[in-house]
């Protein structure tokens, strides 16, 4: 039988690989944080799953999650702010139209 | 109530990050607008002299470390943990910090916004210093990414041109990627053993049956993930570009510390958590070691810029780090159970040889970016061909920076010598090995190679008829230059002064087996 636990683990694989996906198939660049922040949900997914005792979940994993979920939004954030410059000096948020991209 | 003081540098420098910006207020108040880099250099200097009187405590009373005993944990807390390794590393990440501040009190004065460059620089080195610092996984992701962030936006500090920008977004892509793969692998390792505590880990995981698998996944995520900040190749492009982006003082902070800190995080988290002995990843760090070596020395002869060349050389020594590592490793895994001492020492020579060449690194190629920053100061050029010539109208400068590039060289007797040769030379230590000296003879052809392009700059730079206008930099730019100048040629000829502290840090890290 299938636990509930290992339900989450697959939501989180799943999340990751939209993630991953997001971030190779999109040249804009606000999908490309877009796609950042579902991998760094289904990492926090990953933990509380992993963390579950008995219908609980274990007070360290919840810790770490909430310190996650606080630093992706810093570093959201921070994207953000580049891309806001990035608009200034180009007019576009096209990766591919950037002048030194090559990832 | 005492702060513990394993505590102390740390929270120097998190409190001074946080009053920046209010000295910097009162610096314009009473017109003295230089308060806030004199602030900055006085936090430094106070937290090495923390760092000190925590290297006594260590060497008298052993490894330190700080639990809140009220909130601990069933399977082991969080722990601030500082041993002979985090110390040798913090001193490093401190000691190019302070210097990096001083450096930037004449370099930045172009700049706008220096309370906020202040206090990032800070956060910049608290952060790496947490890392070194960190006795479990959920503090160093937290000081890890305190430092990932504070280092995304100081790369693209000078916003207003569009090559910080841009870099700054690809390392903070690429950067942030790493995080997670790496922050995957440690939820594994949580589900596998319920804690995060390093020790609480390795004693679930000696206690844990079964296959082999899964945590050798990890592990992969464990090298793939901290690998992109440590500029691994082929994790490695953020780097070429965000270098040379980055104001000089950065450059020098970036190359010459914080990939150290991505080479950090591998080592500890593997060597604490999965025994050499059983464990089979030296071959792994060993072939990632020599394909980065080989990749950035033929990246790195292409550049006409000297600061995306020195990035290129950067990433070349990070292979020698990881090599060296590797070999240590690998020799453990292949011949712990034959030959158990000879094993051992032969393992603690190759750690020792990388934890001397990170030293040297860190040291020498923070010289020549600040070398190089002030030439470009100066020149307001970064091409070698335009800067042929200049280290002869900037004799200190140009001095030092042929000190840098013969240490890098690893010219004999210079400090860079040593640490290559105990690296070559432990990959020799098994002559019945062929992979491994297959692995020494590719060490040894690039060393040779990579020796080859350093020269080449030397020449352009120093011997060459000089086309441009230049004069002298200003003494707070000159100074550290000179400074670090002198801890090459000084380690170079006493190499035993830091050889003792990266064998006790080799020690240190494979400790607790």
């Amino acid at each position: 039988m299938v636990e509930v636990w290992q339900t989450y683990m697959a939501c989180s694989f799943i999340l990751t690989a939209v993630g991953l996906y997001t971030i190779i198939s999109m040249r804009n660049m606000i999908r490309t944080i877009i796609g950042i922040e579902i991998i760094t949900i289904a990492v926090n997914l990953n933990f509380l799953a992993l963390g579950s005792r008995n219908g609980f979940v274990d007070s360290l994993a919840q810790s770490i999650v909430f310190i996650s979920t606080v630093i992706g939004a810093a570093v959201a954030a921070i994207a953000l702010s580049l891309i806001i410059n990035v608009y200034r000096h180009y007019g576009t948020l096209d990766l591919k139209k950037l002048r030194r991209l090559r990832w | 109530m005492d702060m513990p003081l394993v505590l102390q540098p740390i929270a120097i420098l998190l409190i001074a990050a946080a009053l920046t910006p209010l000295i910097s207020i009162l610096g314009e108040k009473i017109k003295f607008n230089k308060l806030k880099d004199l602030f900055a250099i006085l936090a430094f200097t106070s937290a090495f002299y923390a760092l000190i009187l925590l290297y006594f405590r260590i060497e008298d009373y052993g490894v330190q470390s700080f639990i809140l005993d009220n909130y601990l944990p069933i399977k082991g807390g969080v722990e601030i943990y500082a041993d002979s390794l985090s110390l040798f590393l913090s001193f490093i990440f401190c000691g190019i910090g302070l210097l990096a501040s001083i450096y930037s009190v004449k370099y930045m004065e172009i700049d706008t916004g220096l309370d906020r460059y202040y206090t990032l620089l800070l956060i910049l080195v608290a952060g790496m210093i947490g890392v070194a610092f960190s006795g479990d996984f959920f503090n160093l992701y937290v000081f890890w990414e305190m430092m990932c962030i504070a280092s995304y936006t100081l790369v693209s500090f000078r916003k207003y041109r569009w090559e910080p920008v841009e870099a700054g977004f690809k390392y903070l892509v690429m950067s942030t990627l790493g995080s997670l793969i790496a922050l995957y692998g440690i939820s594994l390792l949580y589900g596998l053993t319920g804690t995060v505590n390093f020790k609480g880990m390795r004693e679930a995981l000696i206690s844990t049956a079964g296959s082999q698998i899964p945590l050798y996944i990890i592990l992969s995520a464990i090298i793939v993930g901290f690998g992109v900040t440590a500029s691994i190749v082929p994790f490695h492009t953020w780097l070429p570009d965000a270098h040379p982006a980055a104001p000089s003082s950065i450059s020098a902070m970036l190359s010459g510390v914080v990939i150290k800190t991505g080479v950090y995080a591998i080592a500890r988290s593997l060597f604490t958590l999965f025994n050499p002995v059983n464990f089979d990843y030296g071959l792994a760090l060993m072939i990632f070691g020599v394909l980065t070596i080989t990749v950035a020395n033929f990246m790195a002869l292409m550049q006409r810029d000297i600061k995306r060349l020195l990035a290129y050389s950067s990433i070349v020594n990070i292979g020698y780090i990881i090599s060296g590592i590797g070999i240590g490793s690998y020799i453990l895994f292949k011949y712990y159970s034959i030959y158990p001492s000879t094993s051992l020492s032969a393992a603690v020579f190759a750690i020792m040889g990388a934890l001397f060449h990170l030293f040297n690194h860190a040291v020498g190629k923070g010289m020549l970016f600040l070398c190089s920053g002030c030439f470009t100061h100066e020149a307001a050029t970064r091409d070698i061909l335009s800067l042929e010539g200049i280290g002869r109208k900037m004799p200190w400068t140009g001095g030092a920076f042929s000190i840098g590039l013969l240490t890098l060289a690893g010219v004999p007797p210079l400090s860079g010598f040593w640490s290559k040769l105990f690296i070559i030379l432990a990959a020799f230590s098994f002559p019945q090995n062929s992979f491994m000296k297959a692995i020494g003879v590719i060490i040894v052809l690039n060393s040779i190679f990579a020796a080859a392009y350093y020269l080449w700059l030397l020449q352009r730079i120093m011997i060459k008829t000089p086309k441009i206008k230049a004069s002298e930099a200003s003494i707070f730019m000159v100074a550290p230059i000179i400074v670090l100048a002198i801890i090459c040629v000084i380690i170079g000829l006493m190499p035993n002064l830091i050889i003792n502290l990266a064998e006790k840090a080799a020690k240190a890290m494979l400790g607790g087996w």
